[in-house]
């Protein structure tokens, strides 16, 4: 896989640098329009700072950035001890040199993603609604496919990619309202003198270039984020689980499943285990999730062995493409799947699944779960007033957990 | 407000003012049945010449509309939110709704309602308003 890990570290730095160029170029346009050859240079200098900044922000808080865009909330285990539990079996399995931080997403839909700069400051998100739907086996089966993007260092990339892109997506925005409110007040209270015009032109040429610029750069993105790092991640994790039927069945659940994210958006999107978006939001984004179709049946072809190169021939047989698995990584021991660990379970109702989710939600924000001796259980808010609640079937008085 | 669950069946409940909250979707499992839940919330009125403050609804805020239900000779008034994502009903006003309409022949609301808030303080309260 050291293979796969310098491309990524490859990609980083190009991205980096052209991030760099495109800053510079674009100060140099706005330095020279606005005061001449000497103010280029000006230009360049002030736009080197903000990529410096930027570079600093992506690699000290990119990570950060993209959780709470994605409105994720760092939980502890009492939240949910069987996520802790296969985020840490999974991160000693891969060898992580420490276990990511776990956050839960509020949403109803069913994802996963992970972030961070190393493997040492990684995170991984998963939504409510993945947690309430999916068993252990399953569960397991995202988790490593998630750590073995952390494995692979796709989440530096992946990070570094999103700040940076989600920069340019502000930039062109502001300049376009900004060329839009301007073209609104020159219209309505300008008198239409000469002076102004040149500034304006150029305003409106930079806004409508960004514009038509900030796409291509999203797409760039979707592209390097290539259908390639999925199935790489898909191969990963099943070595660490040996169990190809838990991600295959999760896969399943999680794209059969017709909600839409609310909290992902259109620079998250690439980061999640599958697209996120779902009906006509859904097809714009076809380029960066290869089908899930193809990803199930390559995992539930693999009944022989768990190996890189099992997966390999699996892929092979599926999609009739030449490999995916760096060279590097064929040459891995074979090994043997194992048994299920979870009994076969007929699905949850949609009422479980709601009540689950709303639970889940209750305690990733804090409420306190006060089961009384009746049969009751109540549900406190964290900002109840009184330190006390009675139970309002048999009377008797629970005592708050002291703040 | 809190929550109550018991045997899988939740309701929000406010211990100050002993009204309840019904999220979207949970009449129907309070009532264990989509359909005869759909007759229920069709049967809903807006409700008119009301001088009651309008209730904030406590999940986006906004003002709940006022819909009655029942016959003229007895009908109860309740808050609904107009983005759909809730009912409110004032002390014992589930109980009366339900058993006007009839709407629960094998008496579940009742009896689980009974269940949950059978304790002597509220029996006591319940008398004088």
């Amino acid at each position: 896989m050291w293979e796969q890990i310098q491309i990524n570290k490859r990609n980083s730095i190009l991205l980096l640098t052209g991030m760099a160029l495109f800053l510079m170029a674009l100060g140099y346009v706005l330095g020279s329009a606005i005061g001449g050859p000497k103010a280029g240079w000006l230009g360049i200098i002030i736009a080197t700072a903000v990529w410096f900044i930027l570079t600093i922000i992506s690699f000290t808080s990119g990570d950060q950035i993209l959780l709470a865009s994605s409105r994720a909330v760092p939980v502890d285990a009492n939240v949910h001890p069987q996520l802790f539990n296969v985020v840490e079996e999974m991160s000693i399995a891969a060898g992580l040199p420490k276990i990511p931080k776990i956050y839960i997403i509020n949403d109803q839909a069913p994802n996963a993603f992970a972030t961070g700069r190393s493997p040492q400051t990684a995170s991984v998100a998963a939504t409510a609604g993945l947690l309430a739907r999916l068993n252990r086996d399953e569960l397991q089966g995202v988790m490593a496919h998630e750590i073995s993007h952390i494995v692979h260092r796709d989440i530096l990339y992946v990070t570094l990619a999103g700040v940076m892109l989600g920069s340019i997506v502000l930039l062109s925005q502001t300049f376009l309202r900004g060329a839009y409110y301007s073209s609104l007040s020159n219209r309505r209270y300008s008198s239409g003198g000469r002076q102004s015009s040149g500034g304006q032109a150029l305003f409106f040429v930079l806004a409508v270039v960004l514009s038509i610029l900030a796409p291509l750069f999203a797409q760039l993105f979707y592209f390097a984020l290539s259908r390639r790092r999925e199935y790489l991640a898909d191969a990963g994790a099943v070595r660490l689980t040996r169990y190809p039927e838990g991600l295959a069945s999760a896969l399943e659940k999680i794209s059969s499943t017709g909600i839409s994210m609310e909290s992902a958006n259109a620079v998250t999107a690439p980061m999640y285990i599958v697209n996120p978006f779902r009906g006509k939001n859904a097809a714009r984004l076809l380029s960066t999730h290869p089908p899930v179709e193809e990803r199930i049946r390559i995992l539930r072809r693999m009944s022989q062995g768990i190996s890189y190169r099992d997966y390999e021939e699996s892929y092979r047989q599926v999609t009739n493409r030449s490999g995916i698995i760096p060279p590097s990584a064929l040459k891995d021991e074979p090994a043997a799947p194992r048994t299920p660990s979870v009994p076969p379970a007929p699905p949850p109702n949609p009422f479980q699944v709601n009540r689950q989710i709303g639970d889940l939600m209750r305690k990733v924000n804090g409420f306190t779960f006060l089961p009384c001796s009746c049969g009751i259980t109540m549900k406190i808010p964290p900002n109840f007033p009184a330190p006390k609640a009675q139970c309002p079937r048999c009377g008797q008085i629970h005592t708050l957990r002291s703040q | 407000m809190i929550t109550l669950e018991m045997d899988g069946v939740e309701a929000d409940y406010c211990l100050a003012c002993r009204g309840i909250w019904l999220d979207s979707g949970e009449l129907e499992q309070l009532l264990q049945d989509t359909e005869r839940a759909r007759r229920l919330l069709e049967s809903f009125q807006p409700a008119q010449g009301l001088q009651e403050e309008p209730r904030p609804c406590p999940i986006c805020r906004k003002k709940m509309e006022k819909v009655s239900v029942g016959p003229q000779s007895c009908l109860v008034t309740l808050d609904r939110c107009p983005k759909g994502h809730g009912l409110w009903f004032d002390r014992g006003e589930l109980e009366i709704v339900l058993q006007l309409g009839r709407f629960d022949p094998e008496e579940k609301i009742p009896a689980f309602l009974g269940k949950m808030f059978t304790s002597p303080q509220t029996k006591d309260n319940s008398d004088n308003p």
